[in-house]
């Protein structure tokens, strides 16, 4: 299952972000060309991935079709897997969010909230930051 | 006591010269070790990253090891294109390049820059936002031109009280503008405008072409990409000005909202030190070395200390000599491990106007500013 992050705007948007880190990860940046091979700068452990490149997948479960639709078109899943909220606090990030733009059908604005809260609540400990290579001097 | 003679010492060596690193911190040059050089994604786009507190061990925290915080997908300026508007209550609105710019006189800076939002996540009880925990931070050197200079320049009439900073970053949908404003005071003594960091050219991640330095204060006062700064009698207006970055001018009861005119802008940082080297495991009897840094909105920090019983009693570190207004200091302490066991040993700092840091950070609705004290478990073996 490639996951909904691999389609759509969503999906435009992440690899636009990848493709522009890399660019910024390299020396170019800098507006000079290099003549030659630039030496490198920095120790990188190949083993890591690029900072930006990798995006977690919202968890199984009856309402991650609406956040996918509505959270990743801004951000990535992890912003809102990092919460730690209660439904009080959640229904009232929901609502600046939809004030924002977030594209939640009315039908479905309940189901999300509960979503979020089943899996992001207070209690939630599952979140772990993506350890990654740093991008360059 | 050894610690205070250590620290006089350390006074002593200084001297003045408060850029040579003695002995007893490290080499000239300091790297930090291959192992640690990684970074902590908390956000894949808009990208948000901390840096792991075992890699801020140099005094200046390199580059590509500097923690990132976007508001969203950033839209870079174009380089070649690139102008600072300079208008609002000046004589004479300017359009400067960066040539224009770097032919001003010089002006440099070492400091911490630190996300408002550094330490959200240790806050209880919890609040939204990006749940950084210590590493939102980090001191480097800025390169560039004083705003003064550039204000002068543009002739800065009497009536302007605020300082508008706007960057070239556009926010996605019906997302409200990262627009910010800031005292016409502060940014007049210590603002500068930079194009370098730590003597590369400001990174993209950072900012680029330029942006604004506000040593002492947020990191929301930085503004990044910058493309326009006006003058103006008034504070500016938005969400980013009126509701968020917002502190309560007296702390109320945790998890309790605050009526919106009991907030206050949040601009100086909070007095603060965190652990970033220790030995876990220590033999009974062994010393240990702990090593770390501290920092605050006051330009300096006058001491660092350590207790292995709970805040009961407190011992000094030694400082590094390295310092600059609103830069960090590292310190470093010795401690004689007792009797098998757990150990635990709580950091603290004092600022320069005397300001101590508190054992737990004051819970505010936004969890900006966390500075309780930081606790580190040892293990004693026989």
């Amino acid at each position: 299952m490639s996951g909904v992050p691999r389609r759509g705007a969503a999906a435009a948007i992440a690899g636009l972000v990848a493709a522009m880190l890399v660019t910024v990860g390299s020396p170019a940046l800098a507006a000079k060309k290099p003549r030659s091979k630039p030496t490198p700068t920095a120790d990188f452990d190949l083993k890591l991935p690029v900072l930006g490149t990798r995006l977690e997948e919202f968890p199984a479960g009856s309402g991650k079709a609406t956040a996918d639709l509505a959270c990743l078109q801004c951000h990535s899943a992890s912003m809102a897997s990092q919460q730690r909220l209660t439904d009080k606090q959640w229904a009232k990030v929901l609502d600046k969010m939809i004030g924002w733009g977030a594209k939640v059908p009315a039908e479905e604005k309940d189901r999300l909230l509960a979503y979020l809260v089943a899996n992001f609540g207070p209690d939630n400990d599952k979140f772990q930051p993506t350890v990654t290579r740093p991008v360059g001097k | 006591m050894t610690f205070s003679l250590t620290r006089r010492r350390f006074l002593a060596i200084a001297g003045g010269a408060a850029l040579l690193p003695s002995a007893a911190f490290g080499a000239a040059v300091e790297t930090v070790a291959k192992e640690r050089r990684r970074m902590l994604q908390v956000n894949g786009y808009a990208i948000d990253a901390e840096t792991p507190l075992d890699a801020l061990t140099t005094f200046i925290t390199p580059n590509d090891l500097f923690f990132v915080r976007h508001h969203w997908n950033p839209m870079y300026p174009d380089m070649k294109r690139w102008r600072l508007a300079v208008e609002g209550e000046v004589e004479k609105p300017l359009e400067l390049t960066l040539a224009d710019l770097k032919r001003l006189p010089r002006a440099e800076a070492t400091c911490v820059l630190q996300c408002s939002g550094n330490g959200r996540g240790l806050f209880r009880p919890t609040v939204p936002g990006v749940q950084w925990r210590y590493g939102a931070l980090g001191n480097a050197r800025w390169t560039g031109a004083r705003v003064r200079d550039v204000l002068a320049k543009a002739g800065l009439r009497a009536g302007a009280r605020h300082l508008h900073a706007f960057g070239s970053d556009k926010p996605p949908e019906k997302v409200p503008p990262f627009h910010r404003s800031l005292e016409i005071e502060k940014v007049l003594q210590d603002g500068i405008i930079a194009w370098e960091m730590n003597g590369a050219p400001l990174p993209a991640l950072h900012g680029a072409p330029a942006r604004l330095i506000v040593p002492g204060w947020t990191g929301n006062h930085w503004m990044k990409w910058l493309t326009r700064i006006s003058p103006q009698p008034e504070e500016q207006k938005g969400f980013y000005m009126e509701t968020a970055y917002r502190y309560p001018e007296k702390p109320g009861e945790p998890g309790q909202p605050v009526p919106p005119e009991g907030m206050r802008p949040v601009t100086e940082l909070f007095v603060k030190s965190n652990v970033t080297d220790y030995s876990a495991q220590v033999r009974a009897g062994a010393e240990a070395v702990l090593k770390g840094f501290a920092l605050s909105g006051a330009p300096d920090i006058s001491r660092v200390e350590l207790s292995d019983d709970d805040g009961a009693t407190w011992k000094e570190a030694a400082l590094d000599p390295r310092h600059e207004p609103y830069s960090w200091r590292l310190w470093s302490y010795r401690w004689t491990a007792g009797a098998p066991g757990k150990a635990t040993l709580r950091v603290r700092a004092t600022d320069s106007r005397g300001g101590v840091q508190p054992p737990e950070g004051v819970w505010n609705p936004s969890g900006y500013l966390y500075n309780g004290w930081q606790a580190v478990d040892i293990q004693v073996t026989a």
